[in-house]
């Protein structure tokens, strides 16, 4: 894998370099916020920031034992080896060291040994060292928002040490004293406090429009009626995706409706509360954990018995491992995705795909959230293997896949593409140019816009596309029976609308 | 020489051991008992023991994952570690010093074998020490005293390996014998205090790690509480603008810290 990653390799040219991190923020808001980092920040209070984040740091680890935790182990057992280096896309980019997996964890972990252990107390009285400055807050923002979280480098760490869970800290440290990317809070925000509770701010009347428009698409191209059932009370199933989708993604979410209809499993999508993005993952707790109570309210409302998560990445990831988190332990309502239910309906035989259709060569990416964890890495393979007659895996893949290069929600913020292209996507567009594949599967909504504008800025010839992008196409639906064109029909080629007087 | 000598074989030894064992033993279970904390804390009690056992193993018996990065690096390492633990354990003059003193000895190594990993851990200890110092990612996050711990490790089997094998004078026995030991007790003191206790909790990580990735209920809204933006959470319009959010909130009464 060594030799893989090596071969990819080639330098940075200054040029790429000087465009990589160039950005459009103005050197004045820079300056006025103390803080050189090339991602826009809402205004904050820039006095006194070590202080400040020190009272948030203690206060974090009086409420979080797990991050103690970690901290105490992670600071004893580190041993600066160097291995996490090879594993990472973003160093093997620049060959910066400041961009060492290790490194990073130590800029917070020095700051935790410091000021809160004894033996760094003593250590500090002894060298007259003054503690935490704000050049350290300052390169701490740039860094951690350098990373994209996907954790490939915990398993290089022979110390099993996650940098990921450090990044995380780290941002959630930082946002507590305001320091967090506007496009994360800005979105947050509409989620949690705005109008349409969802982060990219699609009223619910616009959805209808959209899921009715999709429904006419499928009958037109199809010739079947396949409805995006609203607020169907008792339903098997609750579909959140990342809600982006429902603006960008309409051939996925076909290609969803399609299986659901074909399986004829019962699904709805809740008309107060449909967005599965969760960006608490990538700076806060408390965010992430609001996030989730908004789902579970939708999925209690509606009193369904599972949640459905559609191709993403994070939203499936914290849906997955964080709901049961906040909403009940064990006793909470199972969490599925949408990759796993295709692959289980596919080998139960209850959709059939065409193997005629796609003969294009076909790759798949492995979306860091869930293919790390090893949940959901030969699913999607089955269902792509069973009907595409050209599949070819990149390598290295599975759970050791690279990036994207737009993790940790770094996607979201426009204004580092030049970075998220020319430096934490390098690999990646490399190692798909090399499959010389015509299409790439990246069932996630994030790796999608991340992998397209690397191909574009990259210069590379291939379609990104979902998994269920490619099933629509592929996939046989049965004839609509009588009962259901007259539904249909009833329903005047549309949606099932919510009932009267849901909320708008 | 040799009452010195005495002393570090004798009661040194015993007080060295004894605080390794003892220091080991309270940070591994200083460990556990956060582990524990952070496992109660939170009410999901799902964590994938299968992963963590199988990371673990994995890295406890590393040699089918070493080659993936870093080979020969990896390599040296894995030998160095092997032949350190190996060789005083099983070298039968430590066990002839076991037998004496407190009656108790197990089998030894062949000479010839003991000979032979203590000249492999003295050649991966400084491939060890030169991996760092010419390999640039691990040169720049290195601190100081990282290269002092291959040197101060192999110390004693360099001199270990002098006194035992090569002709020398009496006199020059001795002194190899006195660094020898002293250095040997001294690693013994450091390793709880050090990164060298990674011997014991290193197999620990991967269950930190898994229990670390469960965030307690409710942590995030006291932590805002806490600082007193219980009512202005990050999301909220312009989020950190208060100077002193604490003494503020505490004048308000609204605070306990
Ligand atoms: S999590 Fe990924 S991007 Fe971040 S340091 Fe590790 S390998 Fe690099």
């Amino acid at each position: 894998m060594a030799s893989v990653m090596k071969s990819l390799t080639r330098p940075m040219t200054a040029e790429e370099r000087e465009k990589a991190y160039s950005t459009p923020k103005k050197p004045d808001v820079m300056e006025r916020q103390r803080l050189p980092v090339r991602y826009h920040v809402e205004d904050f209070n820039v006095e006194d920031r070590p202080r400040r984040f020190l009272e948030v740091f203690a206060s974090v680890l009086q409420h979080h034992p797990n991050y103690r935790l970690a901290l105490d182990h992670y600071m004893r057992v580190t041993t600066r080896c160097a291995r996490c280096a090879v594993a990472c896309p973003i160093y093997d980019a620049t060959h910066d060291p400041h961009d060492i997996p290790c490194y990073r964890s130590e800029l917070l972990l020095s700051i935790y040994r410091r000021h809160f252990t004894v033996s760094g107390a003593l250590r500090a009285r002894l060298l007259g060292d003054p503690g935490l400055a704000d050049e350290k807050l300052q390169e701490m923002a740039d860094s951690y928002y350098n990373c994209t979280a996907c954790r490939r480098c915990h398993f290089e760490c022979p110390m099993g040490i996650d940098h990921a869970l450090v990044t995380h800290l780290g941002r959630y440290l930082l946002s507590e004293i305001g320091i967090v990317p506007r496009a994360l809070v800005v979105s947050t925000r509409e989620q949690l406090i705005g109008k349409t509770a969802n982060t990219s701010a699609i009223p619910l009347p616009a959805l209808i429009d959209t899921l009715e428009f999709l429904t006419e698409d499928i009958q037109d191209e199809k010739g079947v009626h396949v409805p995006f059932p609203i607020d169907q009370e008792g339903a098997e199933y609750i579909f959140f995706t990342s809600v982006s989708d429902f603006m960008m993604e309409a051939e996925t979410l076909k290609g969803i409706a399609a299986v659901m209809k074909a399986t004829g499993d019962s699904w709805t999508i809740g008309s107060k509360y449909y967005d599965g993005i969760n960006y608490g993952l990538f700076y806060s707790d408390q965010v992430m954990e609001h996030v989730l109570h908004m789902m579970r309210a939708e999925a209690e409302r509606l009193k369904v018995k599972k949640i459905l998560i559609g191709e993403c990445g994070h939203s499936a990831r914290t849906a997955k491992f964080f709901y049961p988190t906040y909403c009940g332990g064990k006793n909470a309502l199972p969490v599925i995705s949408i990759l796993e239910y295709t692959q289980r309906a596919l080998k139960e035989g209850r959709i059939k795909l065409d193997p005629k259709v796609v003969t294009e060569a076909v790759t798949y990416h492995d979306p860091c959230n869930i293919a790390r964890p090893g949940w959901i890495v030969n699913q999607p393979r089955e269902v792509l293997k069973a009907f595409c007659s050209q599949y070819v895996e990149m390598a290295p893949n599975g759970r050791m896949n690279l990036c994207c290069g737009g993790g940790g929600g770094t996607v979201s913020i426009d204004e580092i593409r030049p970075f998220r292209t020319a430096v934490s996507g390098r690999l990646k567009a490399e190692q798909i140019r090399r499959t010389g594949a015509t299409y790439c599967v990246a069932p996630c909504a994030n790796c999608k816009k991340q992998l397209r504008e690397l191909m574009e800025d990259q210069g590379v010839e291939c379609e990104i596309l979902g998994l269920h992008d490619l099933i629509y196409k592929a996939i046989l639906l049965p004839p609509d029976s009588a009962e259901e064109t007259a539904a249909a029909e009833a329903a005047d080629g549309s949606t099932a609308s919510p009932a009267e007087g849901s909320p708008s | 020489m040799t009452a010195w000598i005495d002393f570090a074989r004798g009661p040194l030894f015993r007080l060295s051991l004894a605080l390794m064992v003892l220091g080991l033993l309270r940070i591994f279970i200083i460990t556990l008992l956060e582990v524990r904390d952070g496992y109660r804390a939170n009410s999901d009690k799902i964590v994938s023991w299968k992963e963590i056992r199988r990371q673990t193993l994995g890295w406890l018996f590393p040699m089918f994952r070493l080659w993936r990065q870093r080979p020969i690096y990896s390599t040296v390492s894995f030998l160095f570690h092997i032949g350190l633990i190996v060789t005083p354990i099983f070298l039968a003059s430590h066990i002839l010093l076991w037998r004496q003193s407190v009656g108790i000895s197990w089998a030894a190594l062949p000479q010839v074998a003991a000979n032979w990993l203590a000249l492999l851990v003295i050649f991966t200890g400084a491939g060890l020490f030169l991996g760092r110092a010419l390999y640039s990612p691990a040169r720049k996050i290195s601190h100081r005293q990282d290269y002092f711990w291959p040197l101060l490790l192999i110390t004693p089997f360099v001199t270990g390996y002098i006194a035992s094998n090569a002709v020398i004078s009496p006199r020059t026995y001795q002194e190899m014998m006195l660094v020898h030991i002293y250095s040997g007790d001294l690693i013994l003191l450091l390793i709880p205090f050090t990164k060298l206790a990674h011997c014991v909790l290193a197999p620990l990580s991967q269950l930190v790690t898994g229990v670390a990735w469960k965030f307690p209920p409710g942590a995030g809204d006291r932590v805002a509480e806490t600082l007193g933006f219980a009512d202005r959470p990050t999301w909220v319009l312009n989020p950190r603008l208060t100077t002193a959010p604490v003494e503020e909130a505490i004048r308000k009464g609204g605070v306990a810290k």
